[in-house]
């Protein structure tokens, strides 16, 4: 059995030389296949418990996964207000250079960060395009001009409002109208007033995983 | 006209508010046109506001455009499936 998760860190450089290091959680021992990258802002503090228990169903039927830490995000010594896209995405592209995970993972706004990424393949779970994006954001900014508490730059606004989505498996709910390669039942723990968990949509997710890695492998 | 099978506004609406402010089955059913929403549910805070729109926008594939948030939309369940509606069946 190889479900244990641990703590690992990796250097990413960015396009201008500049660079540092960031924690990772690492789910098994073994080599991973999966990279996890999960929603920016508000909705990152709804979906980490779910991303963990989603990498642990995951590690359960023997696919290794990465939920690292991004330039700006939970705890990166990068100030969320210094953070940019071309960061986060030079971090993910160290991260599959230093670790070779062959599949991007992506939650809502985190399926921004696997465009760039060379992978074998992508899955998002109700990704957010740049323009909608942008519309939630301007909703959720607070007079002093924060968002849920982190100072965004607007060049890193500029950048999400205009980044798109790279060529995925989607997988959205049942109540979301938009096109997607899987529809199933269950509410957005994203938007969750308090932050939740749903261990049956976890299993459920890692089964659907599974069977696209394997059959991207076949 | 709403297709056959697909669900109502007001079944959406109702859906959307149990989804995001973690309300039982039962509650949200319980909620009827004059049931109090904003400054009644302790849940409905002002960031869940904005998430219950973008939801309601999503869902509905509607677009809510800042001007028209009001407190009277959001007053009671009948007027949030009321403004809901307005948006969907134009």
């Amino acid at each position: 059995m190889t479900g244990g998760m641990h703590i690992d860190h990796y250097d990413w450089t960015g396009a201008d030389g500049v660079g540092g290091r960031e924690a990772m959680l690492r789910f098994s021992t073994g080599t991973p296949r999966v990279v996890l990258a999960l929603p920016l802002f508000e909705e990152f503090n709804r979906t980490r418990a779910f991303g963990v228990t989603l990498l642990r169903a995951l590690a359960r039927r023997g696919i290794g996964g990465l939920l690292p830490d991004w330039p700006g995000t939970n705890e990166s010594p990068v100030p969320s207000s210094d953070a940019t896209l071309a960061m986060i995405q030079a971090a993910y592209q160290s991260v599959l250079v230093s670790c070779t995970p062959l599949f991007a993972l992506g939650i809502r706004s985190g399926a921004l960060f696997d465009a760039r990424a060379s992978v074998r393949g992508r899955w998002h779970l109700s990704p957010v395009s740049g323009t909608e994006l942008a519309r939630e954001l301007a909703r959720q900014t607070s007079d002093d001009g924060t968002i849920s508490g982190n100072l965004v730059s607007s060049a890193f606004r500029a950048e999400l409002g205009a980044a798109s989505l790279g060529s995925a498996r989607v997988v959205r709910f049942d109540s979301d109208p938009r096109d997607a390669d899987l529809k199933l039942a269950g509410s957005p723990l994203w938007r969750r007033a308090e932050p939740g968990n749903d261990p049956a949509l976890a299993e459920v997710l890692a089964a659907d995983i599974t069977h696209w890695v394997a059959t991207c492998d076949g | 006209m709403i297709p056959e099978g697909k669900p109502t506004v007001e079944q959406t609406v109702r859906a959307t508010l149990a989804d995001i402010l973690g309300l039982s089955v039962e509650r949200a059913a319980s909620f009827t046109a004059t049931t109090p929403l904003f400054g009644a549910l302790p849940e409905l805070d002002s960031m869940a506001v904005a998430s219950v729109l973008t939801e309601l926008e999503d869902r509905l594939a509607i677009v809510i455009e800042d001007d028209e948030v009001d407190g009277d939309m959001l007053e009671t369940f009948g007027a949030l499936v009321a403004f809901a509606a307005r948006k969907a069946l134009v």
